[in-house]
């Protein structure tokens, strides 16, 4: 008995398996949207902070050049000297987000302790650009004034303490919720077409009237979304790991492929259960894809939840993939298995309801 | 003779938009799922784009004399942190369990040390886990140093910022930046809509009827557009009020969001009628509308001006209709210029990207009719 319904898991899982492979669109659903998050962040991540701004310094003294070298190594800009009239022309062609002025009489100001105004003309269309330039010039300034060393008149230095040796870029902080994000979409898409397609094609009737338990078909249908799923998670990671982009060591391998496999086991389940619901490709695909971004979104997203406001934070606590988030955070960035515990059992839970929901859908079906 | 054909074309369109709009309201779940995708996208974005906007710090406060105090209002006045003081044993808690960016610590010894002038150190640990944050934290302490001693002791440090804006009022990210997830809802939407209402005349099989009869293809096309516009927009009067009435945005120009959302429509349906008729699958559509939205909305100068981006950026985006949509609409509702071109060329410009896009569905129709 037991060898009859491996013998059908078997050769369920082994059917859809050849039919994601052969089927170009399925690759395409699964792969595209999270691929296309992935060039967008690493486009975007490039882009971030880094405003094109005219530089326009009229105080060509040693005091006026340094001021004029902090700005240009300050990383904020995208710094474009030029003289006043080559930075209006750059300002009304929208070419630059704002002009910086170095007064004529700079550093004759800044030693009779005069007050020396730095014009800065800023084309305010949104507060992304006009504070990211806000809060660059005083950080010039502070940055001038603590090069002077004891004779600075600003007394108030910063004493920075970085929590890891080295920065965490935007695009590699991404690569996880992309991770998270390419699992479910994968999971609930592949396992959702692969379920919908038995009505679709009408083979539905076979498999049900087929002397198999319905727990064999349930099962081979998850084993082939999980098994597509999962393989895709360990590729990223590994890629991920050997380009750098992430850094897992030792036993954390383990909890992030732990984590990996019951957001694909959970991602296979909703699949499933929404294929044998709805018995329509193209119901499964909108619902599926959308169901996904939600979930995606409402877990943070590419941001952070713990940062959102209190109640995208509170929606986002009944959301499981936050859960996986966090585990493969923990793993990734933190070295860490704080709350492993309490993540496995959601995630774990939440699958277990998943495959529930599928077997009803399933069993609901044999006896209409 | 000639009124005859014209009636019989008009019948056509007008069958063909009823024939769309009917098969739409049979297909309720999909056609449901189709109204609400623009939403959907617009929502989604929005959540995006509140994930990114202050930083979570915690301060501690080992001094609360005037001098600290008044620091503490520095970095309150910067807008770049959501500040909670805490202690410093609370503060080391919340940032190993990843809920802040940062501490910043007001030391002991900040009145004594400033009242003497003497160097004082305030200690900032960064969680530096994401540049985008970590650079915030990075520009706003030095930021609210300068506005502390611009407050406390304006004649000792003498250098100041003197700003001038070319808008009397800031615009909001939030507020400018739904105005630009509007129009890729109207994409997604568009496409999406008309591009299955084509792939569906092949998947069942009808377009051969279509295709046979006397009907000439540009009435096919413009009575298949009619009838994904008119679906597109209710979604999209959707969107715009919830823009309207829950975001807060209030259109500078009425009459050119009406306009220029009406034309906007008007070239993604033409694009997904376009799409559907090369693809002839709905699923390939639709994986497609999403596929394609997403890097659209990026690539079109969402976040401000595209000369603001990466040369690639730029000419990448001049060569879709998505830029020329948000510029118009940013026109429409904030009343900004985002590029030198004027308002005028914008209008031709997309109006261009419209025929051009009916023409190619006309054709490809055609091709596909004398395939058959």
């Amino acid at each position: 008995m037991s060898g009859d319904f491996v013998r059908a898991v078997w050769i369920i899982l082994k059917h859809d398996l050849r039919i994601w492979i052969q089927q170009p669109i399925n690759m395409t659903a699964t792969l595209v949207p999270a691929l296309c998050f992935l060039l967008i962040t690493a486009v975007g991540s490039s882009a971030v902070g880094h405003s094109p701004v005219a530089l326009v310094t009229l105080d060509r003294s040693p005091m006026g050049e340094q001021m004029q070298q902090i700005f240009q190594d300050n990383g904020t800009f995208r710094i474009t000297n030029a003289t006043p009239e080559q930075a209006q022309a750059l300002f009304k062609n929208l070419q630059v987000v704002a002009i910086i002025t170095i007064p004529a009489d700079f550093s004759q100001q800044v030693a009779a302790h005069q007050k020396t105004p730095i014009d800065v003309t800023i084309n305010n269309l949104n507060t992304d650009f006009t504070n990211d330039i806000r809060a660059a010039v005083p950080d010039a300034i502070t940055q001038f004034y603590g090069d002077q060393g004891s004779n600075s008149a600003m007394k108030v230095q910063i004493q920075e303490h970085d929590l890891r040796q080295r920065d965490v870029e935007l695009f590699q902080y991404t690569l996880v919720p992309i991770v998270i994000l390419l699992l479910t979409m994968s999971g609930v898409v592949n396992s959702g077409l692969a379920t919908a397609r038995e009505w679709e094609s009408l083979t539905v009737k076979e498999l049900l009237f087929a002397p198999i338990a319905r727990g064999a078909i349930i099962v081979g249908k998850v084993l082939a979304g999980f098994v597509t799923t999962l393989v895709l998670g360990m590729v990223i990671l590994v890629v991920g790991n050997l380009a750098g982009w992430i850094h897992l060591e030792g036993i954390y391998w383990l909890t992030a492929m732990l984590t990996v496999g019951l957001i694909s086991l959970m991602g296979a389940g909703i699949g499933v259960a929404m294929g044998a619901i709805l018995q329509r490709l193209q119901p499964v695909i909108s619902l599926g894809l959308n169901i996904v971004l939600y979930l995606f979104f409402l877990s943070g997203g590419v941001g952070v939840l713990a940062f959102l406001a209190d109640w995208l934070q509170a929606i986002g606590s009944f959301v499981p993939l936050s859960y996986g988030r966090h585990a493969l955070e923990m793993a990734v960035f933190y070295n860490s298995t704080e709350l492993l515990g309490r993540d496995v059992a959601v995630l774990g839970g939440c699958a277990l309801v998943a495959l529930a929901l599928g077997f009803l859908a399933m069993r609901r079906e044999v006896f209409a | 003779m000639m009124v005859q054909k014209y009636t019989y074309t008009l019948n056509v369109i007008w069958s063909c938009m009823i024939r769309d709009i009917r098969s739409m309201l049979t297909d309720r779940a999909f056609t449901l799922v189709g109204i609400l995708t623009p939403l959907n996208a617009f929502i989604l974005m929005s959540l995006f784009v509140l994930a990114g906007t202050q930083a979570p710090t915690a301060v501690v406060m080992q001094d609360s004399g005037p001098y600290a105090q008044q620091f503490y209002q520095s970095l309150s006045a910067t807008n770049g942190f959501k500040l909670q003081i805490v202690s410093a044993s609370q503060a080391t808690s919340l940032i190993q369990a990843g809920r802040i960016v940062a501490v910043i610590t007001i030391p002991a010894d900040f009145d004594q040390s400033i009242q003497h002038n003497a160097p004082v150190k305030v200690g900032v640990e960064i969680n530096n886990l994401n540049t985008d944050f970590t650079n915030d934290i990075r520009r706003s302490v030095p930021n609210a140093i300068t506005k502390f001693y611009a407050n406390a002791f304006p004649d000792v440090v003498s250098i100041v910022p003197k700003e001038q804006d070319s808008y009397p009022q800031d615009t909001d990210y939030i507020k400018y930046l739904t105005v630009s997830i509007l129009v890729v809802g109207m994409l997604f939407g568009g496409v999406m809509h008309a591009g299955t209402s084509m792939a569906r005349e092949w998947e069942t099989s009808t377009i051969k009827e279509l295709l046979f009869s006397p009907a000439s293809r540009w009435a096919i096309v413009v009575g298949k557009m009619l009838g994904a516009f008119v679906i597109n927009i209710i979604s999209a009067a959707i969107v715009l009020a919830i823009l309207v009435f829950v975001i807060g945005v209030q259109p500078v120009h009425w009459g050119e969001v009406i306009a220029f959302s009406l034309l906007i429509i008007l070239i993604f349906i033409a694009w997904g009628t376009f799409l559907g008729t090369l693809m002839k699958q709905r699923k390939q559509v639709v994986v497609f509308a999403l596929g394609l939205s997403i890097p659209m909305f990026f690539l079109s100068g969402p976040f401000g001006p595209i000369t603001f981006s990466a040369p690639l950026i730029q000419v990448i985006a001049q060569i879709f209709p998505v830029y020329y949509a948000i510029v118009l609409q940013q026109h429409a509702f904030h009343g900004f210029d985002l590029n030198t071109y004027g308002i005028n060329l914008n209008v031709l410009i997309v109006s261009g990207y419209a025929l051009l896009l009916i023409a190619l569905a006309a054709f490809s129709l055609r091709r596909s009719a004398i395939a058959h």
